[in-house]
């Protein structure tokens, strides 16, 4: 605290909370409403991707996803814990974390305890843990700027920053998520229409194997939106995965979806 | 941990790469006696610096600075508070430096880095004694609301001299800060104004940048020896362990001085030396910093 | 020219000294040290075996822990506590005991101005009751830069407060030796005169400040003299060397 010593007094952010105007344009009803940011619903972002952020890990990387901006680094293979046992596999650590101006009102970010878990559960498939036996690698990924999506640009970010550091995998991991929004649904949803949709289907997938390593459903879904939602997300993750790859092979790695 | 001569022919047919890691002082000392730095600088060279404003943007202020590949992300939340009775007419800042786990490999989640609340408590102080910000312009109402501006600074890629990159970071963010447009509602609350002001007056109408007197800059030098090293790299900084960090404002004068501890004692003479390498570097920074704002008010 | 200090004192006299080793009995080493309402206790506990992780094994390594006299230790306690670390590892020979880990708790009893050169003064004690290897002594001086450019020294809080700028200022204790006294030059210039550690707060003149140096170190001259007064008492045949 710069100035005066003693406890900070209470601070609130001045910007208005309550968007009464916004879910009106989500009405169950309409299905012609435009996205804000003018895509049709199964358009993604422009992705860019850039390796070597951090010269000071052992491989990294940066992803933007219009507003959504985030770096993630790799360490290691290096000694695990002296705590854990012997393991003839290696081991995946990773955590998520947020900075405090992330997201519109200041330090929202530590609500998402749960991305660490859920973006080890995605990497752990593809990852050939039998090549490093005995030592673990971190992947530790900060979110700069959460505009939505967060947690798929996280973990394709963290499969670049890892194939960047060299680590052995079957294939790059995409994700890519949907919102239902009434009875739309919604590719690469901004943190506006996250925060208005009905359920959410994240998929993380293999592209090249076509497996996938990780689905998750919130909210209601009927089984034919299900198989709709996830066919729009494979789709999307195997064209994300070419501009990953067009990023590890040459320079020029500012390729539009 | 320098060698007997004996052992100079299994050197010379080792691999450099290896010679580095291993007596890491001696290969240094072997540049050094050349007056050069294994990077290809001088000694008194600082790396490239380079500075972008508004890389944040849910932020009020923000900009990203890198020295060489020390990399900085510095953003401003501007937040309103009920000043304190002692000074009812003035804001309050709140800095804090952070070193997440991707800025380097000896920091781990949940442990937070040694050096962080240094950091940050190094900065606040170098802000608050050099009197750049006037804390009255950050008042709203008198008694009633003030700012109270974040400034939170990330460490994205520490490789040394984090102070000098993080207080350019700050004072960078500072010169981009917009200050909200606001208004009182009808509970007493400020909030902001959309375009067309509904029909309300705003409070701060024409005070939306604050005026920055005297702006710090800093270079930190490592002592070794007879020699006096600027901005060292993070590699550096673990093998010869003696820092000085020297603060100067735009008129001139001394802000800190900050040697903590280290092998090297600093003499009347090395400490002029650091002060004029210092003064030298302000004017760098003051270049860079110049271009950057002015690029900023064509757009 | 002269400015009135509330106590009473001249710009350069320093607050009645106090220092008191072994006050401890379960530490390895302890003591007090005072300067006029400033009270600083310091516990040292080692050295014990091995070292913390990201330190380096082939010294011996130095743990400090600031105890603040009420609250919990913030952001201030921890940079404290760096500035003592780095300044006691520079004058302990930390090659001696390497893979070792040396505890100095700090336990602040009053704050009345120049806390952490007092600190630093009873580290120093405490490590020399302890009996650990140790270089030389350091000695530890705030100046104060008031308003007028006058500088006095080892200021009370309230002077603290008032006073433009302040610099903590640790030298190392003036060595008594027998060999000739160019010999312990440093290009020119006494080894007491080289700074150990310096911290500062609030802008001054880069001559100001080279001011302050001169004064800090007439004055650490006197307290280096009297820090190895009261150590001696108990190190009768070492006394020519430790100093």
């Amino acid at each position: 605290m710069a100035g005066k010593g003693g406890a900070a007094p209470s601070t609130y952010s001045p910007s208005p909370t309550t968007q009464k105007t916004k879910s009106r344009i989500f009405g169950n009803d309409d299905v012609d409403w435009v996205r804000s940011d003018g895509r049709e619903f199964h358009q993604c972002r422009p992705a860019f991707f850039k390796t070597g952020a951090v010269n000071a890990a052992a491989g990294s990387a940066y992803a933007e996803f219009g507003n959504t901006k985030v770096i993630v680094s790799v360490f290691g293979p290096r000694e695990s814990k002296k705590a854990m046992m012997y393991s003839d596999i290696g081991r995946l650590n990773c955590n998520v974390s947020y900075t405090t101006f992330a997201t519109p009102v200041r330090g929202q970010g530590s609500d998402h305890k749960e991305f660490s878990s859920m973006l080890h559960k995605a990497l752990e498939g593809a990852i050939i843990l039998e090549t490093f036996p005995k030592t673990t690698v971190d992947v530790f990924a900060l979110v700069l700027e959460s505009g939505g999506s967060d947690l798929p640009v996280v973990i394709s970010c963290a499969s670049l920053a890892l194939a960047d550091a060299g680590i052995m995998m079957y294939d790059l991991v995409t994700s890519v998520s949907v919102s239902g929004l009434g009875k739309n649904l919604v590719i690469d949803p901004i943190l506006e229409e996250e925060s208005y949709q009905d359920g959410s289907l994240m998929l993380t997938c293999m592209p090249s194997r076509y497996e996938v390593t990780q689905l998750t459903i919130t909210g209601e879904w009927s089984t034919p939106k299900i198989n709709e939602g996830m066919q729009i997300c494979l789709d999307a993750c195997s064209k994300l995965a070419a501009v990953m790859r067009a990023c590890l092979k040459g320079p020029d790695s500012t390729l539009e979806e | 941990m320098v060698l007997p001569d004996a052992s100079g022919d299994v050197l010379s047919e080792m691999d450099v790469d290896a010679f580095r890691r291993l007596f890491p002082l001696r290969f240094f000392e072997t540049h050094l006696v050349k007056s050069t730095r294994p990077d290809g600088r001088s000694l008194a060279e600082a790396r490239e610096t380079s500075s972008a404003l508004g890389a944040v943007a849910s932020a009020d202020g923000s900009a990203l600075v890198k020295i060489g590949s020390t990399r900085m992300l510095a953003a401003i939340k501007m937040e309103v508070m009920t000043p304190s009775k002692e000074s009812p007419d003035e804001g309050c800042i709140a800095i804090d430096f952070h070193m997440p786990p991707i800025c380097s490999p000896t920091v781990r989640p949940g442990r937070p880095a040694e050096a962080a609340p240094v950091v940050s408590k190094q900065l606040s102080d170098t802000i608050s004694s050099c009197g750049m910000i006037n804390l009255k312009e950050l008042s709203l109402i008198s008694r009633k609301a003030a700012w109270m501006a974040y400034l939170d600074i990330y460490c994205l890629d520490a490789d040394g001299a984090l102070f000098d990159a993080a207080l350019l970071s700050a004072v960078a963010a500072f010169s981009h800060l917009q200050i909200p447009v606001v208004s009182m509602n009808d509970d007493g609350k400020v909030v902001v104004l959309s375009g067309d002001h509904g029909g309300k007056e705003p409070v701060n109408k024409g005070k939306r940048k604050l005026t920055l007197s005297s702006i710090p800059f800093s270079l930190t030098c490592l002592l070794h020896k007879n020699y006096i090293l600027a901005d060292p790299t993070a590699e550096e900084e673990s093998v010869m362990e003696t820092l000085v960090t020297v603060v100067l404002d735009s008129s001139g004068q001394l802000v800190s001085l900050y040697k903590p501890g280290g092998p090297v004692l600093a003499y009347t003479s090395a400490i002029q030396d650091c002060v004029a390498l210092t003064r030298q570097r302000a004017r760098e920074l003051q270049t860079i910093l110049d271009e950057v704002t002015s690029s900023m008010e064509v757009d | 020219m002269e400015i009135d200090r509330l106590d009473g004192r001249t710009p350069n006299q320093l607050r009645p000294l106090a220092c008191s080793r072994n006050v401890l009995n379960r530490a390895h080493g302890s003591a007090s040290w005072c300067q006029g309402d400033t009270k600083v206790l310091v516990a040292v506990y080692g050295p014990k075996a091995g070292t913390k992780k990201n330190e380096n094994p082939e010294k011996a390594c130095i743990e400090i822990i600031w105890k603040p006299k009420t609250g919990q230790s913030g952001k201030l306690e921890r940079e404290y506590e760096m500035i003592l670390k780095r300044t006691l590892q520079s004058i302990c020979i930390l090659t001696l005991n390497p893979n070792t880990t040396t505890s100095v708790i700090i336990q602040v009893v009053n704050d009345d101005g120049a806390l952490l050169p007092c600190a630093i003064n009873a580290a120093c004690a405490a490590l020399v009751d302890a009996g650990i290897p140790l270089k030389h002594l350091a000695v530890a001086i705030c100046c104060c830069l008031a308003e007028s450019g006058y500088v006095v020294l080892d200021p009370s809080k309230l002077e603290e407060q008032k006073m433009k700028a302040f610099a903590y200022l640790v030298f190392p204790n003036s060595v008594l030796s027998i060999l000739p006294e160019e010999q312990l030059q440093v290009g020119g210039e006494p080894v007491e005169h080289g700074i150990i550690t310096s911290v500062t707060q609030g802008a001054m003149s880069v001559d100001d400040y080279l001011h302050c140096l001169e004064r800090g170190r007439a004055a650490t001259a006197k307290m280096s003299a009297f820090l190895r007064k009261s150590l001696q008492p108990q190190l009768p045949i070492d006394s020519s060397k430790a100093g």
